[in-house]
């Protein structure tokens, strides 16, 4: 017993959230915004005006403040979808795709349902977008589980066949029938909507659902034996299965449940925002997903935190657009506090390896002197 | 039936495949030293975008094509230094490089044509087609080998030329162990990490033809995202061809061929989203086969 209570000390997480990684998380993100101002200069724009516009456009006014507060929601439910499966050791590229397909598939059942009572209808089609994401995660997972087969590859092959899918229906044969509509499914009943929480934003109540999700989430991966199992099959899934951990079954069901928090977003986005699937439901949603989760470590509190951020820097990216600068400026800034983050274990370590060897140096040099004086 | 099954098909496979060939030498170049470079999507677009840019201003397609040779090589520098200097993760790094090169292409886009979307104009200059007026007297091979852009050819020359570099050189002996025993070809006095460099800049090279092809080869404009996944693709079919150039580009004209097909069957009158699908679901199936081959032959061995 005491052997395997040094194994399992011996395998703490080489990467974990600590003070050190905190700070250069933070020099990271002053860094990239370094950037990001060095960029606005050089095409012509004022950086600190284009951060204000940033800073109005995400928190200015109530409304913007709740378009925010959506947009951190969608992140943090991604962000938690791949830390879910990236703990066992898999990595779900495709949560696009599960997110398509659970907006097509809960945007059916609620058209199919019309005029029924919402208090029916809306859990069913929380149910059908948590079914059909988690299927459609199911296969990769499968795939990789039993015949080994890249997840990364196959993931990002269903995402652009479920997009197209999911557009061949929305504009094939489920094609609403209503004139001046040019693709998208039916119209749902304004009672099946999530009511806003304030006026003109896309923050809805289904952030309560969030919340719990979320809640959820963090509780299972860090207060939970399952939660622990997850973390040791990820770390060492050797290990892990001889500890008697079904290492298998667990990324299977780690997989799924990521597939169905991505099909809950898109349930989310078309109960809260557009009132029936459209081919825009999702601009690549997941993928900022991802950049929170991985330069959080998949660490759920942190993700969450890390996600309120993000979601300043989203929707106040369209605020800069008010000042003429493109909101692309924000996706370079993000994607290099992630290269940052991503080289930060590698960089520190120059910094230490460097400071030591001056260390040694000196060391070397008063022994020198010592002998010379003696 | 001819009216898929015909010439153009075969034309159009080639001209598809093309750029999917050129990205996956360079996925397998680093395959070889053990990086799997999922970044090579962003490195592409990037890569397509400087070929327009240098085409416009320089007014040559060879401008066009160093520029994106730049890029690439640029890119692949990064790459290389994020990844073995830095040991970062390797999919980490090419997450956040597609992400990058979405963002800083649709930017500049932005700023230097003022244009959302799409960017085309008399100005920019593709690649030359070339003919051999001999072939032309054979046929199907005849006007199947005229009448390609010079990457077309460049792509056959270097799947041989890397084939040979890879298994018939010293250097391709070092970058194969580089990957496989890199600690034994340290005692040999050969660093892994110089391999792994040098393979990463082949790489960013590889990725600036396909991108200069994706750009200039046939359409001479650059559209957002118009890599569509082709370095992904490109990454599937190298674990196809377990990296070995010849079943690499067997692989990618496989790939050419559906999509070509696809884009047959919508002329006359498929759903276009629908035959879109055939060459991400083709490449799931490529994956499973792969293994299910690989299963197969052990069990044969186990037997025997």
């Amino acid at each position: 017993m005491k052997k395997t209570l040094q194994a399992l000390l011996a395998l703490r997480p080489k990467k974990k959230l600590n003070g050190e990684y905190l700070l250069s998380l933070g020099a990271s993100i002053l860094a990239a915004l370094l950037v990001g101002a060095v960029i606005m200069l050089v095409s012509g724009h004022n950086p600190l005006e284009g951060y204000r516009a940033m800073l109005h456009g995400a928190l200015g006014t109530q409304r913007n403040l709740g378009n925010t507060l959506a947009k951190s929601m969608t992140l943090c439910l991604t962000a938690l979808a791949m830390a879910v499966a990236a703990r066992a050791g898999i990595f779900n590229v495709g949560g696009e795709g599960q997110l398509y397909l659970g907006a097509i598939a809960s945007a059916l059942v609620g058209a199919a349902l019309s005029g029924m009572t919402p208090w029916l209808v809306v859990p069913l089609c929380l149910l059908a977008a948590a079914a059909a994401g988690g299927l459609y995660a199911f296969v990769p997972a499968w795939l990789k589980v039993r015949l080994k087969v890249n997840e990364v590859i196959t993931t990002i092959m269903l995402n652009s066949a479920a997009i197209y899918f999911c557009t061949f229906l929305a504009n094939g044969p489920f094609k609403t029938d209503e004139r001046g509509i040019a693709s998208g499914t039916a119209q749902l009943d304004a009672e099946f909507m999530f009511p806003k929480l304030i006026k003109l934003s896309n923050l809805t109540s289904a952030i309560f659902i969030a919340a719990v999700l979320a809640l959820l989430v963090w509780y299972v991966m860090q207060r939970t034996s399952v939660g622990f199992e997850l973390k040791l099959t990820g770390q060492n899934p050797r290990f892990a299965s001889y500890m008697g951990i079904k290492t298998g079954r667990l990324a299977l069901v780690s997989m799924v449940v990521s597939g169905a928090i991505c099909g809950l977003c898109g349930m989310f986005e078309v109960f809260g925002l557009h009132k029936r699937f459209v081919e825009t439901v999702s601009s690549e949603f997941y993928f900022d997903g991802m950049l929170v989760a991985m330069i959080m470590r998949y660490d759920p509190l942190g993700i969450v935190l890390m996600s309120l951020f993000f979601g300043v820097l989203k929707i106040g990216a369209m605020g800069m657009e008010t000042v003429g600068i493109p909101s692309e400026t924000i996706l370079i800034v993000e994607s290099i506090i992630i290269f940052f983050m991503a080289a930060e274990s590698g960089i520190s370590r120059a910094l230490r390896e460097k400071r030591a060897r001056r260390r040694a140096r000196r060391q070397s040099e008063i022994m020198l002197e010592k002998g010379a004086g003696a | 039936m001819s009216d898929i099954l015909n010439l153009g098909l075969l034309q159009n496979t080639l001209r598809t495949a093309t750029p999917v060939i050129l990205a996956a030498l360079g996925v397998l170049m680093t395959d070889h030293v053990g990086i799997m470079n999922i970044g090579m999507d962003g490195m592409m677009l990037t890569s397509a975008f400087f070929a327009v840019v240098g085409s416009y201003y320089l007014g040559s397609w060879v401008g066009g094509v160093a520029a994106a040779l730049i890029a690439g090589l640029l890119l692949g520098i990064f790459f290389a230094v994020f990844v073995i200097k830095f040991r970062s993760d390797e999919f980490i790094i090419g997450v956040a490089l597609n992400i990058f090169a979405g963002g800083l292409t649709v930017f500049l886009l932005r700023s230097m044509f003022g244009v959302k979307g799409a960017f085309s104009s008399p100005d920019i200059v593709g690649l030359p087609t070339f003919s051999m007026p001999w072939l032309e007297k054979i046929p199907v091979i005849g006007p199947l080998l005229n009448e390609n852009t010079l990457l077309v050819y460049v792509s056959w020359l270097l799947v041989a030329l890397c084939w040979a570099l890879i298994y018939r050189t010293p250097w391709g002996f070092w970058l194969r162990a580089a990957g496989e025993h890199p600690e034994s070809l340290r005692s040999a006095g050969i660093s892994p990490e110089k391999m792994k460099y040098e393979a990463s800049l082949l790489c960013g090279v590889f990725a600036g033809l396909a991108g200069a092809h994706l750009s200039l080869g046939y359409l001479t404009m650059f559209t957002e995202n118009m890599s569509a996944s082709r370095g992904f693709i490109a990454v599937a079919c190298v674990i196809f061809g377990a990296s070995n150039p010849p079943r690499v580009f067997a692989a990618a004209l496989l790939f050419g061929f559906i999509d070509a097909l696809g884009m047959r069957l919508q002329s006359v009158g498929f759903n276009s989203n629908l035959t879109s699908m055939a060459p991400y679901v083709v490449t799931v199936v490529m994956m499973v086969l792969v293994v299910l081959r690989a299963n197969h032959r052990k069990k044969k061995l186990a037997r025997a």
